[in-house]
């Protein structure tokens, strides 16, 4: 005869409790003091743990940036140009390399950011001269600069 | 018109260089890029690739990971065409925004196909009895670049 369950009076004992705090443990094992051992203290330090990663997983991007920031500040500096000169006059003259990319270039190439310096220089010398315009008065009546010499 | 505050710009007065000059500067520039790409006087090329939404920055012989699946088997060549940058020693050919087909050509194939380690998403508020653990396992894909060429078809 054969049974597809238990009957009602027949009570299981927890057999695998050793595994189950062994896969908790597992993860605090480099932890500090008693929570690396004890499993009621590593339970919570784990799950702080857990909670911190995934927190951090999204402050890395804007960390990452910001120190990628800094080092092409700090890189335009040298050439005599400062960060939002550089990335905007870049980013007229159409070149679409983004801050990771300077980053490594001004650090690993840096005749290569000497030249895209150069260019971004030279871009917002021109956009200085196409602000200028032409130099001459605008028309109109109300629009029109009294001279009092 | 007297000198005031905002008589004059708030910048440096600019000048720009003769633009016949400047002109022929360029095409002398551009002549001896094409004569050293032409002859081969150049060593390592470095390039920077747009691929996978990232911009990488690759030499031949280098190792890229990538965080999805590619649709190409093991072993297939692949050719990278988004270059942004391409760059030798001596010269540097920059993109606005890419570079074209006949001029860079660059080259990998696919190694390894394989998955990320498993990483745990938690979610956790205290005093609420709420917590929700994920686990996640995504696609990675391993390239090595073998070749970047250049042709020597400047203008």
């Amino acid at each position: 005869m054969v049974l597809l369950g238990a009957a009602r009076w027949v009570r299981s004992r927890l057999t695998d409790r050793f595994w189950r705090r062994q896969e908790v443990l597992k993860h605090a094992r480099h932890f500090r003091g008693r929570k690396n051992r004890c499993y009621k203290l590593a339970v919570r330090s784990v799950r702080r743990a857990f909670v911190r990663s995934t927190k951090a997983r999204r402050e890395k991007k804007k960390f990452l940036r910001a120190l990628w920031i800094t080092r092409i500040e700090a890189a335009s500096l040298e050439h005599g140009l400062k960060y939002p000169a550089f990335i905007s006059n870049l980013v007229k003259s159409q070149v679409e390399l983004n801050r990771k990319m300077i980053a490594d270039l001004a650090i690993y190439e840096p005749k290569t950011f000497k030249s895209l310096a150069a260019l971004a220089q030279r871009r917002r010398q021109e956009g200085f001269l196409a602000a200028l315009g032409d130099g001459k008065e605008p028309e109109g009546i109300f629009s029109r600069i009294v001279h009092h010499y | 018109v007297a000198k005031t505050s905002l008589s004059s710009p708030p910048w440096p007065e600019v000048k720009l260089p003769d633009p016949a000059e400047e002109a022929k500067h360029h095409a002398e520039v551009v002549q001896k890029v094409n004569e050293l790409i032409a002859a081969g006087h150049y060593g390592r090329l470095f390039a920077v690739v747009h691929f996978a939404s990232k911009q990488w920055k690759i030499t031949s012989e280098d190792l890229i990971m990538m965080d999805n699946s590619l649709e190409a088997e093991c072993g297939d060549r692949i050719r990278l065409e988004k270059v942004l940058l391409v760059g030798a020693d001596d010269f540097t050919l920059v993109g606005r925004p890419l570079l074209g087909k006949e001029l860079v050509r660059v080259e990998a194939t696919v190694i390894e196909k394989t998955e990320s380690w498993p990483k745990i998403n938690m979610r956790f508020w205290k005093r609420h009895n709420y917590q929700r653990k994920n686990i996640i396992v995504h696609p990675q894909t391993v390239l090595r670049i073998n070749t970047i060429d250049i042709f020597p078809c400047l203008v």
